[in-house]
């Protein structure tokens, strides 16, 4: 149905289809998409209602912040009137653990089935100071490397999945049950490890504003490498593929 | 052939759980008095049983430094109840203020606050944590709830619940694993002196391993039922009640 419906967008000549996604990485990409907004959405319902970050253990109202939403044009209780607290608690920690057991079964799926190995981990020679120099010079030209070689990834992308799926998304499922005083009293390390509770709140909200960005610069990407084309290889698996794959230009 | 021994392997561990379910920890333990429906109900349990696995030793919430105390401590919501039972107790400096302890225990009986300080006390300095993101050190001196229950002959065995009612019209039910940790206390003192009024005067609960709305203040009555049925809308406290979670570990 829905490969009909996409691949009636009429292919150019010389163009053929080639599956670039598995099941695997389509379903739990689209699971996430969801499970993503609805924690960002409620997380910023959670913040409103109390719109001030804090350093250490310690942080409350008249306590010296280290952000205030008031001196940002905000007022406590105008921020107070559009978040609610009740609604964003009951769906930030419905969908953050869609979100862990949808990353779980990602992580394993994919270790399985060998797809880390095969297209995540960079190969040796793209490592090399030389290839990144190009590849980035590339990038900030906006010649997208995925335009020219459908179904693999460049350098900077893998690394930067690989950055977000293992370092990212762990520091941010560590620094939201830093803030829980049932999980600190199992692991009290957590308090430590980020330096307190209104630490790691803090941190879990830098972590949300660097992560929109990531998702932001991602959009871009798939607009760079061709908007459709990505969508509905991410949806169907398949994606044109130019018979000039080959050669990059 | 290794497939089958790891797959039987498998198979007995489902009992052995079932069986660590049993022992000294009842389905209560695990799942909020009433699940609610769909993903929020399957998070609520995911949540409440992961929590309750991870402190299945009964671990201490972290107690901090004497330097780490705020004083004075923030108050928050209700700091006086407009309730005229409550009012004249204030004015009597709490001397006719009695805490009744009725339902399922051995011998229901009341307490005055000079009988709950008498009994062994607790002096923890534990950060409270509020649901709304603030958090705030206090050295909060009480005596624990399992104590308090015990002057009272202790829980039956049909017991489930610990219903807790205050002035502010507040109430909440606890299971027993929570009733029984050291660090459940039912507090008069706080930072050295007496619980201030803004703080939950003249006895306020801590739970230390959940969120600031299950700490209530303003104590009035002890109850131990069975089930939270005929309590309000049923969900097991007033917060639930009003869609929080129950259960108010993260």
């Amino acid at each position: 149905m829905m490969d009909g419906a996409l691949t009636s967008e009429r292919p150019r000549p010389g163009a053929d289809t080639s599956t670039v996604h598995s099941y695997s990485v389509r379903i739990c990409h689209w699971i996430n998409v969801v499970a993503c907004a609805y924690l960002l959405l409620s997380g910023v319902h959670i913040f409103l209602d109390f719109p001030e970050l804090y350093w250490g253990n310690t942080g409350y109202r008249g306590y010296p912040a280290a952000f205030r939403l008031e001196d940002w044009g905000l007022s406590w209780d105008e921020a107070g009137a559009l978040g609610d607290r009740r609604w964003g608690r009951n769906y930030h920690f419905t969908f953050a653990w869609v979100f862990l057991l949808n990353g779980l079964v990602y992580v394993g799926w994919n270790l399985y089935s060998t797809h880390f190995r095969n297209r995540m981990l960079p190969a040796r020679d793209e490592l090399t100071v030389a290839h990144l120099r190009t590849e980035l010079r590339d990038h900030l030209r906006w010649r997208s490397h995925t335009r020219n070689c459908v179904g693999s990834y460049g350098t900077l992308q893998k690394t930067s999945y690989l950055i977000l799926i293992f370092v990212f998304v762990p520091l941010m499922i560590l620094t939201g049950i830093a803030q829980s005083p049932g999980f600190t009293a199992a692991m009290p390390a957590l308090l430590d490890l980020f330096g307190g509770r209104q630490s790691a709140r803090t941190l879990h909200t830098i972590g949300t504003v660097a992560l929109v960005l990531f998702v932001a610069v991602h959009l871009l990407e798939i607009a760079a490498a061709g908007f459709f084309n990505q969508i509905r290889s991410m949806i169907t698996g398949k994606s044109t593929v130019s018979i000039h794959s080959g050669t990059r230009k | 052939m290794s497939k089958r021994i790891s797959r039987r392997a498998w198979l007995t561990s489902v009992p052995a759980l079932g069986g660590l379910l049993v022992t000294g920890c009842s389905r209560e333990t695990f799942v909020p008095p009433r699940v609610r429906g769909g993903l929020i109900g399957a998070a609520d349990v995911l949540t409440m049983s992961t929590n309750r696995l991870l402190l299945s030793g009964q671990q201490l919430a972290r107690e901090y430094a004497r330097s780490d105390v705020a004083d004075p401590f923030p108050t928050w919501n209700q700091t006086n109840p407009r309730n005229e039972e409550y009012q004249r107790h204030l004015s009597e400096g709490f001397r006719n203020w009695r805490l009744p302890i009725t339902g399922l225990v051995e011998r229901p009986r009341e307490l005055s606050l000079d009988e709950i300080r008498s009994l062994p006390a607790r002096t923890q300095i534990t950060a409270h944590v509020c649901e709304q993101g603030w958090s705030a050190i206090g050295e909060w001196t009480g005596a624990p709830l399992q104590r308090v229950l015990e002057a009272a002959g202790g829980v039956t065995a049909a017991a489930r619940y610990v219903v807790i009612d205050t002035f502010d019209r507040w109430y909440e039910g606890y299971d027993l694993f929570e009733v029984e940790h050291p660090q459940t206390i039912l507090a008069y003192g706080l930072n050295g002196r007496a619980l201030p009024r803004g703080n939950g005067a003249p006895l306020r609960l801590r739970v230390e391993r959940q969120c600031g709305y299950k700490n209530l203040k303003f104590l009035r009555s002890i109850q131990v039922v069975d089930s939270m049925a005929g309590f309000g809308r049923g969900t097991g406290g007033i917060n639930s009640d009003f869609g929080f979670h129950w259960f108010a570990g993260v």
